[in-house]
């Protein structure tokens, strides 16, 4: 028994660390960004692309840096947000250059499951989890998203997207590669996870549906009309409700990143 | 769980059906339905389901008011749908808290009757806490849960068997504060630890260690602390209530124990005053008898010689038992024998102390073998009712024809003198009791008179005087006491010569 064995406080869990080198580049792409939007060498929609690389760099960087505070030292977070950093740009970059590009994001995807295999991200919730676990995460980004779905054919009048499953696997790149796991890692792994185990459960899951809100509401893509808003707001809380309670049952992120990305597979599928 | 997913379910499909049947103004009445299954399932399984259902319930009327809010826009009837749904996220989970609340009041209840219920059982402290770990185990939900409990200078440990310094458990202990952990970092889902003090009077007397994998809310830590102090008392009274048993057991035992060596006492003194009576009477029988004779009939004078012999033994005999009975309740009373120890020459006064024993007649033998130059530092008097007294009691027990040997030598910085008989011997558990007064070994009274005053007295004699006396027998082999007195410094001028 913990309470009878160990010496009394063993385990304290550090407070992210963001490493100072990434945290310059990532300024110094916006800077940049802002300079050379301001002398018109970047286009506006170039720049906006610049600042969503930025805060997917940020958010996991954040990760990153907390996951490797938790280590206690035994691996610094230094070159792997430098490396995801880099991959990071270089899909943006390339997603602006040619929709294909955004395959590149998948390698981002790729190098973040090699460090989870490595036990790297283990402090963020990263550990292997049942398959009834995935099961049960896939089922309700399911039926969120098949509300979505419905919701929008049936009663705002939306199409399925008629561009073809080329532009939609792109999203899904898009989606697998940074978009879910940046916030995944940083709102549930990092917030979420810190605020369960150091307040309680439902301080944890608030913090963490309001900052989901933050990250995905503020998206320039989403059409500005009260019931998009409404809808958005509604099916972002519920997933990030549903995602935080799929961490407390689990223990586990894998489940409510497979629920995320199935969710927003199904709301990829939307036209206009 | 099974039983919540499933009404969820069925929340879910049904309103879902409903909605998509009805006409638009039926379904919006629809959402005032909603609001039963809701907080039903909230009542019944607590405040996350009950969130649950509510947020099945809106996402099941959602498209219908997104639909209104395109059309329209936020109108009044689009609001009042909304406050609906509001109201409806935000009434689930506070109902479903207060009826968490309220099934958690009466769990607490159960929990503090169950808890006296079982320490009002006789058991021993371990077995007690352990069944109070087991209790409170389950009904506290807990992954691992211990009770620590002092008990004298130590502790006393359920669910655990080893308590090591500086852990939460031995913090709170020392402290006598309350501890919470909100996570061990140990597991992927949080790990809460809290150490509870058991108080009574002011007093840490123990610990009470939970573990949760979960939540473990304040309310929740301020009823397990109450229940902290409730266990202290509850141990405290169960631990007086067994002492004060343990205390009436001890007493009933004592008052039957004194009564019993009242009862003894009581059968002593009778059979005391019948034994003296006898003892005395047979010598008094022989003095009226032989007094008689010589008042009455005209004798020779060798018959008078040998009557009035008689009538002097039998009266030396009643003077040896009144003086016995009165050195030993000197003893009794714990006053000192009078003793004037002079320097005695011991051959002449073993000689004269045995001279009597050879006017019986019979076929027994004392032998005596002392070097004649032994002197002793005694009470002439003393000395002399030791050597008859231990004289007397072999030849009592000795076979006919057999002899019983006084054998006096030097020893060390005294003179030690060795009784020897050939008779039955003395069992060894008897053995211990033979200085005591009155104490007769089993068949000793059989075999002869006697009060069981003389080796009373005559070690009562040996200590006062700074000697020592010791037995030693086995039945069959016989018996032998050895007496060891002071000798005299060598410059003593004075030998007192024995008077008989």
């Amino acid at each position: 028994m913990w309470a009878l064995e160990a010496a009394f406080p063993s385990v304290r869990r550090d407070l992210p660390v963001v490493p100072r080198a990434p945290a310059w580049i990532l300024g110094g792409a916006v800077a940049g960004g802002v300079a050379l939007t301001t002398t018109g060498h970047l286009a506006v929609a170039d720049f906006r692309a610049v600042v969503g690389a930025v805060l997917h760099g940020a958010l996991l960087t954040a990760a990153l840096g907390a996951a490797a505070g938790a280590a206690g030292g035994r691996w610094t977070a230094t070159t792997p947000a430098v490396v995801t950093i880099v991959m990071v740009a270089l899909g943006t970059a390339a997603s602006r250059f040619d929709s294909r590009g955004s395959l590149l994001y998948l390698v981002v995807a790729l190098w973040l499951a090699g460090l989870g295999a490595r036990g790297r991200l283990a402090p963020l919730g990263v550990h292997a989890v049942s398959g009834r676990a995935m099961l049960v995460g896939g089922l309700a980004g399911a039926a969120l998203g098949g509300h979505v779905l419905l919701s929008a054919a049936f009663t705002l009048g939306y199409r399925l997207r008629s561009d073809g499953l080329g532009p939609w696997l792109l999203a899904l790149a898009y989606d697998a590669g940074v978009n879910v796991p940046a916030a995944e890692l940083f709102v549930r792994g990092v917030v979420f996870d810190r605020l369960q185990r150091q307040v309680s459960l439902a301080t944890g899951a608030v913090v963490a549906t309001i900052l989901y809100l933050v990250r995905f509401l503020p998206d320039p893509r989403l059409p500005a009309t009260v019931e998009v808003l409404a809808g958005a707001t509604l099916y972002l809380t519920l997933l990030s409700l549903v995602n935080s309670w799929l961490f407390w049952w689990s223990g586990s992120l894998w489940p409510g990143l497979v629920s995320a990305l199935v969710f927003f597979a199904a709301y990829r599928l939307l036209g206009t | 769980m099974p039983g919540s997913c499933a009404l969820l379910a069925l929340t879910l499909v049904g309103l879902g059906a409903l909605t998509s049947v009805v006409d638009p103004a039926a379904a919006s009445l629809l959402r005032h339905v909603l609001v039963l299954p809701v907080l039903a399932i909230a009542l019944r399984f607590g405040p996350v389901e009950g969130s649950l259902a509510a947020g099945i319930a809106v996402l099941a009327q959602a498209p219908r008011l997104l639909s209104q809010l395109e059309k329209g826009g936020m109108t009044v009837a689009a609001a009042d749908e909304a406050i609906t749904y509001v109201s409806l996220l935000g009434l689930a989970p506070l109902v479903g808290a207060l009826a968490a609340a309220a099934r958690r009041q009466r769990a607490r209840y159960d929990t503090l009757l169950a808890v006296q219920r079982l320490v009002a059982e006789e058991r021993s402290l371990p077995e007690m806490l352990d069944r109070l770990r087991a209790l409170l185990a389950e009904r506290c939900e807990a992954a691992a849960l211990v009770l620590v409990v002092r008990d004298g200078e130590g502790l006393t440990l359920a669910g655990a068997d080893r308590l090591v310094p500086g852990s939460v458990v031995a913090r709170a202990l020392d402290s006598g504060n309350a501890i919470f952990v909100s996570d061990t970092g140990t597991e992927p889902r949080p790990r809460r630890v809290l150490a509870v003090p058991l108080l009574s009077r002011g007093e840490v007397i123990g610990i009470l260690g939970l573990e949760r994998i979960g939540e473990l809310g304040g309310s929740e830590r301020a009823s397990l602390i109450d229940l902290g102090t409730y266990l202290g008392l509850a141990l405290e009274n169960a631990r007086l209530a067994a002492a004060h048993r343990r205390f009436s057991v001890e007493l009933a035992e004592k008052v039957a124990a004194a009564t019993r060596r009242l009862a003894d006492l009581d059968r002593a003194k009778s059979t005391f005053v019948a034994t003296v009576s006898h003892e005395l009477r047979t010598p008094l029988t022989a003095l009226l008898g032989f007094s008689e004779l010589l008042a009455t009939r005209p004798l020779p004078p060798t018959e008078v010689a040998r009557l009035a012999s008689i009538v002097h033994r039998e009266t030396e005999r009643m003077a040896r038992i009144v003086d016995d009975l009165l050195d030993l309740a000197r003893i009794e009373r714990g006053a000192a024998l009078r003793v004037r120890p002079l320097s005695v020459a011991l051959a002449p006064a073993l000689a004269t102390a045995v001279q009597v024993f050879g006017r019986g007649g019979d076929d027994q033998r004392v032998v005596v073998a002392c070097p004649e130059d032994l002197v002793v530092r005694a009470d002439p008097d003393a000395l002399d009712r030791i050597v008859k007294n231990l004289v007397s009691n072999a030849l009592k027990y000795s076979p006919a024809g057999s002899a019983v040997t006084l054998v006096a030598h030097r020893h060390a910085a005294g003179v030690e003198m060795a009784i020897a008989d050939a008779g039955p011997g003395i069992a060894p558990d008897a053995l211990a009791h033979i200085f005591e007064p009155y104490y007769r070994a089993a068949g000793a009274a059989r075999a002869a008179p006697g009060l069981g005053l003389g080796l009373a007295v005559v070690k009562a004699l040996v200590e006062s005087q700074d000697g020592t006396i010791t037995v030693e027998s086995a039945p069959g082999h016989g018996t032998r006491v050895t007496v060891a007195l002071p000798s005299v410094p060598a410059d003593t001028p004075e030998l007192v010569p024995l008077v008989s």
